[in-house]
């Protein structure tokens, strides 16, 4: 039996452009639109129990859609629809504060991702030992390299377990050991989650982990089906592009 | 989980908001505590003096206030570098609760394109770490206590009740402009000025007593709602409940009130939409 639990319908999504007076007075002739079309018309379903994927070019709108799923933006047009709790991964340690150490900011980081106060006490010293930091959790964070700061980013938004994950590239952080570890902990992730949405360029794991594949190009789904298709499809026009670029 | 399909992001009645804020922010209390006290570590922890800077800079401040008023104006009377200190502590608090409140939405762009929570935890979180700060600047009237030998009792409960005020009046202006300055951030630079004149027209480096010698003025002064918090202070420090005119605190709390109604309902309104503007 299969179910819904993401329904995105006709979402139409706009960014507005800032304009100021000097603007308007120097750039009259070359009238720039006053609105960037970031969604265009976006249909999507997704059933209980789906890992879907998301490829396209940058700034084809995969970033936009996870947003406008996990409630940043709301639509100019259209709706979208979820049932079940949503975590959406993206940026890890978002709001990490430099002055404080690493267990503070690991249970400020967990706040910020939504945990109540008894889950971050409960999976605090799984955390800790998942992040390899050692004595360093108790350093201010100012103190870390950019690795370090990423472990801790992901072993605290990988103890989260939604009902729907998304996730916003995010893998392959820290040294090669930690990648492999970052890696298999995310796949793990995807496994245990009920519903998965993945943007990423790294195809090799997509066309592994999903069952379907979407392909965006320029706000709108061009392409929806299984990985290897897509992806196919996906380097056919790339190659016409390049193509049309040398003409 | 939930069985039927729900709309992310539905939008929900602005006239419900002043008070669906106050419960969000319960249900959220959490995370509040967390992000308010980032910001009060952050800003102090690095610092080899820490906390103390909380205490140190509304005094300093307040040296030079009192070295400009005697050359300016002669011979205060002898409390005046008192006053100046609570009014910079109590008007500090509203200024800069102000200003983080208008800024809360531009100045977390990184934060508000990576996780979603209700955004009105922005502008409170930030000026809950305002007060705490002041509250921290306030303790300086304990060696004035020993010093000038105020009495020491119930009435000092008027300070922190002040710098509340000041915070919550701080917050009630700032939420009505925080969406506006994503569009132009020329609020922001709006506001700074307005914060910086506000200053002279409130009663930081003068005293509602002052205005009150002044005749008409101190009828005048009293629409200024800033006056009753920095009044209710100084009396407090005094060992006075508050020798004002009793309207005029509940017109600087119905004010706020107000303000705060207002904000919650253009916040919760237009939040939506700034946000695509940063």
């Amino acid at each position: 039996m299969s179910e819904t639990v993401i329904s995105v319908e006709d979402v139409t999504l706009c960014f507005p452009r800032r304009r100021s007076l000097y603007s308007l007075l120097t750039s009259s002739k070359n009238k720039r639109k006053r609105h960037f079309t970031a969604l265009d018309g976006v249909n999507l379903d997704i059933e209980k129990g789906e890992i879907v994927g998301i490829i396209g070019t940058n700034g084809c709108g995969k970033s936009t859609l996870l947003r406008i799923i996990s409630g940043i933006y709301s639509p100019d047009r259209g709706t979208c629809k979820v049932k079940g709790n949503i975590s959406l991964l993206a940026g890890l340690g978002t709001g990490f504060s430099p002055h404080q150490t690493g267990r503070e900011n690991a249970i400020l980081y967990g706040s910020v991702l939504g945990y109540s106060k008894q889950k971050i006490v409960d999976k605090l010293p799984e955390i800790i030992s998942f992040s390899e930091l050692g004595d360093f959790i108790e350093e201010p964070i100012r103190t870390y390299s950019a690795g370090m700061k990423a472990r801790l980013g992901l072993a605290v938004a990988s103890a989260i377990n939604p009902d729907i994950l998304l996730i916003d590239e995010v893998l392959g952080v820290g040294d090669p050991t930690f990648k492999k570890k970052s890696t298999d902990r995310i796949i793990e992730m995807v496994e245990e989650a009920g519903t998965v949405i993945i943007v990423s360029h790294s195809f090799g794991m997509l066309s592994k982990l999903c069952d379907r594949i979407v392909l965006m190009e320029q706000g709108r789904i061009i392409d929806i089906g299984d990985p290897h298709s897509v992806i196919q499809t996906y380097h056919k026009r790339a190659e016409k592009k390049k193509l049309e670029g040398v003409k | 989980m939930g069985s039927e399909l729900n709309i992310v992001g539905e939008k929900t009645s602005s006239l419900m908001a002043p008070i669906s804020n106050i419960k969000v922010l319960f249900e959220n209390n959490f995370l509040v505590r967390n992000l308010a006290r980032r910001e009060v570590r952050g800003r102090y922890r690095s610092a080899f003096l820490g906390y103390a800077w909380t205490v140190i800079e509304p005094t300093l401040l307040s040296v030079v206030y009192w070295f400009l008023f005697i050359m300016l104006a002669g011979n205060p009377d002898e409390f005046y570098a008192v006053w100046v200190l609570i009014g910079v502590v109590v008007w500090g608090c509203f200024g800069k609760s102000l200003m983080s409140s208008v800024t809360s939405l531009s100045g977390n762009t990184r934060m508000i394109h990576l996780v979603f929570f209700p955004r009105i935890i922005f502008p409170t979180t930030a000026v809950f770490a305002n007060i705490v700060i002041s509250i921290m600047s306030s303790m300086v009237v304990i060696p004035l206590i020993l010093v000038y030998g105020f009495p020491f009792g119930i009435h000092l409960i008027m300070i922190p009740i002040s710098i509340c005020l000041a915070g919550f009046l701080g917050i009630g202006l700032g939420i009505i402009f925080a969406p506006l300055n994503c569009i132009q951030k020329d609020v922001e630079h709006l506001f700074r000025f307005i914060v910086r004149a506000g200053f002279f027209v409130s009663p930081v480096m003068w005293t509602y007593e002052m205005a009150l010698e002044r005749g008409v003025f101190g009828e005048v002064v009293l629409w200024n709602p800033m006056v009753a918090p920095i009044t209710m202070a100084r009396h407090g420090l005094v060992g006075k409940w508050p020798d004002m005119p009793l309207y005029s605190i509940a017109y600087s709390v119905i004010f706020a009130i107000s303000l705060w109604i207002l904000g919650s309902m253009i916040f919760h309104r237009y939040e939506r939409e700034a946000v695509k503007h940063l």
